[in-house]
């Protein structure tokens, strides 16, 4: 049996054209290759790191 | 597909070999987003929107970039009715990709339709507003506002759906239906919907139980022939008799007779009236509109007599400066006095009649300077013995009180001489003589400034005082 008041719940105002520029600002596009590429690249600095030489650089913070 | 560290080109190895960076794991990423993409299109071919707005944002999660996928979500969105985050997914495919992308093409069919554009808005602002009447409880009223709503944007699906939920609401179950059955044209596997239209069709059948059960009770009653035949239960009433011949066809004339009399009486003048009706508003509008044309037309035939008036005296003004031959008057007469000037010496009278057809004020701008020069010069040569000899002749006629030709001469005395204070005395003497009290005003107050201390200044502040006391 179909509940009113929950089904009326799910119901959400629609978008206006006036908020429609905010909602494309607000938009995270961050997406699955970018936290990919950023771990390759946090991992390639740890490892660049490790080698003998550039030990006395190891405190500095990883930026990427 | 191009390296994400170098932007190089990448072959078939797990590898660069531009940068040497291990694509492995981006290249399985991007075939994800593919693969998504495909499974999204393959479901927006069989109208299962919902389900291919989730494999597109699925496509989207691992590859942003994936155009061909932010298109397409754009497009389902625009069928579902959501204008605006089809919109949105456009916008941002035009930033990710400026050049040849279509959804540049879907902007613009949007965009360059204001009226449309405007009613998009309408249909989201009453959407939400009978959303918020729903929660307020005024469910008859947002019923009104979503019937409004998808009247202006019949594919709007959410809207299609609250007004079922309405509907059930309110226990219209054959209506709720119709609109189920709208949304599931557009969005075939809508698992609201579905839900939706499971609970509507089984309230549907347990109605009809309820209504088919006391008719069969009653069928049963009347004596009916029943029995089974394969699966089937025939029920067949006995001594139920069609009626035929005459009678029949008295029942049929009847019917055409009543169904004429109400075609007569209830149809026709209603028709009558409604095209009655019509017909008055198309003669308000042409009425209305031969007004404002009317209005028009007296506005022009009052500009086009301004013109012509204006014409006429631009046309009289022109003819005043331009001779019989053609040529400008004013230049002709100036020649003429010089001409006069140096063939007839000491004949000031012969140039002055030249000299007086010639208003310098006038003239203004349109004198040039040399013309303006030879006037002076030729009015300084003569002038003093024109005012002498005008001066002499016109205080011989207000001697005789001849005022009117005094008046002739001895303002020409003047002109050529303003430190003549007598003249100018005795012209406005001859003025007030001939009635030109205006002019005679102005001559006396010219004598009182001009000539101050005089007994003609005295006599004048005594004849304005007269004059203005209505002596």
């Amino acid at each position: 049996m179909i509940n009113f008041e929950e089904e009326l719940k799910k119901f959400h105002p629609s978008l206006e054209i006036e908020d429609a520029e905010d909602a494309i600002h607000s938009q995270d596009l961050t997406d699955v290759a970018d936290i990919l590429i950023n771990m390759l690249k946090i991992q390639e600095v740890m490892r660049h790191r490790a080698e003998p030489g550039n030990q006395e650089r190891q405190g500095e913070e990883v930026t990427v | 597909m191009v390296c994400y560290n170098c932007g190089c080109h990448l072959s078939e190895h797990n590898f660069c070999t531009a940068c040497r960076v291990d694509v492995g794991m981006y290249k399985k990423i991007m075939a994800l987003s593919n693969r998504f993409y495909n499974e999204g299109l393959e479901k927006a071919g069989i109208r299962d929107l919902t389900g291919a707005i989730s494999s597109l944002k699925q496509s989207l999660k691992f590859n942003k970039n994936n155009i061909e996928a932010r298109n397409l979500l754009g497009l389902v969105y625009y069928e579902l009715g959501e204008v605006i985050s089809a919109l949105r997914e456009w916008v941002i495919s035009k930033n990710l990709m400026p050049e040849k992308n279509i959804a540049d093409g879907y902007i613009k069919m949007i965009q360059s339709n204001q009226s449309k554009l405007d009613t998009i808005n309408q249909t989201i602002k009453k959407y939400n507003q009978a959303l918020n009447y729903c929660r307020q409880g005024n469910l008859d009223i947002a019923v009104i506002q979503l019937k409004k709503v998808l009247s202006l944007n019949s594919r709007f699906v959410r809207a299609h759906q609250l007004l079922a939920l309405l509907y059930m609401e309110g226990n219209e179950w054959e209506k709720a239906r119709r609109e189920l059955n709208k949304c599931i044209k557009i969005d075939a596997k809508n698992t609201s919907t579905l839900r939706y239209l499971k609970e509507v069709e089984g309230m549907l059948t347990a109605e009809e139980g309820v209504r088919l059960q006391p008719r069969k009770k009653e069928l049963v009653a009347k004596e009916a022939v029943t029995y089974q035949s394969g699966n089937e239960l025939i029920i067949q009433p006995i001594g139920a008799k069609e009626p035929r011949g005459v009678p029949t066809l008295f029942n049929m004339g009847i019917g055409i007779v009543v169904g004429l009399a109400v075609a007569w009486f209830l149809v026709l003048p209603a028709r009558l009236q409604s095209t009655q009706a019509a017909i008055d508003t198309q003669l308000r509008t042409i009425s209305e509109q031969s007004d404002a044309k009317t209005a028009t037309i007296t506005g022009m035939e009052q500009q086009i007599q301004d013109l012509e008036e204006e014409k006429r005296s631009l046309q009289e003004k022109l003819n005043s400066y331009v001779g019989k031959d053609g040529t400008l008057q004013a230049m002709d007469k100036l020649l003429s006095a010089a001409n006069t000037f140096l063939a007839q010496q000491g004949d000031v009278i012969a140039v002055s009649e030249f000299l007086d057809g010639i208003n310098i004020q006038e003239m203004g701008a349109s004198a040039s300077p040399a013309f303006i020069t030879l006037y002076q010069t030729l009015t300084q040569r003569v002038g003093p013995e024109l005012a002498t000899t005008y001066y002499d002749k016109g205080y011989s006629a207000y001697k005789q009180e001849n005022y009117q030709e005094a008046v002739v001469y001895l303002e020409k005395a003047y002109q050529y001489d303003t430190a003549n204070g007598d003249a100018l005395f005795y012209l406005a003497n001859s003025y007030r003589a001939t009635n030109s009290i205006e002019q005679a005003k102005e001559a006396y107050v010219k004598v009182i400034n001009e000539f101050p201390d005089t007994i003609k200044a005295n006599k004048s502040q005594v004849y304005l005082a007269e004059i203005n006391n209505g002596n």
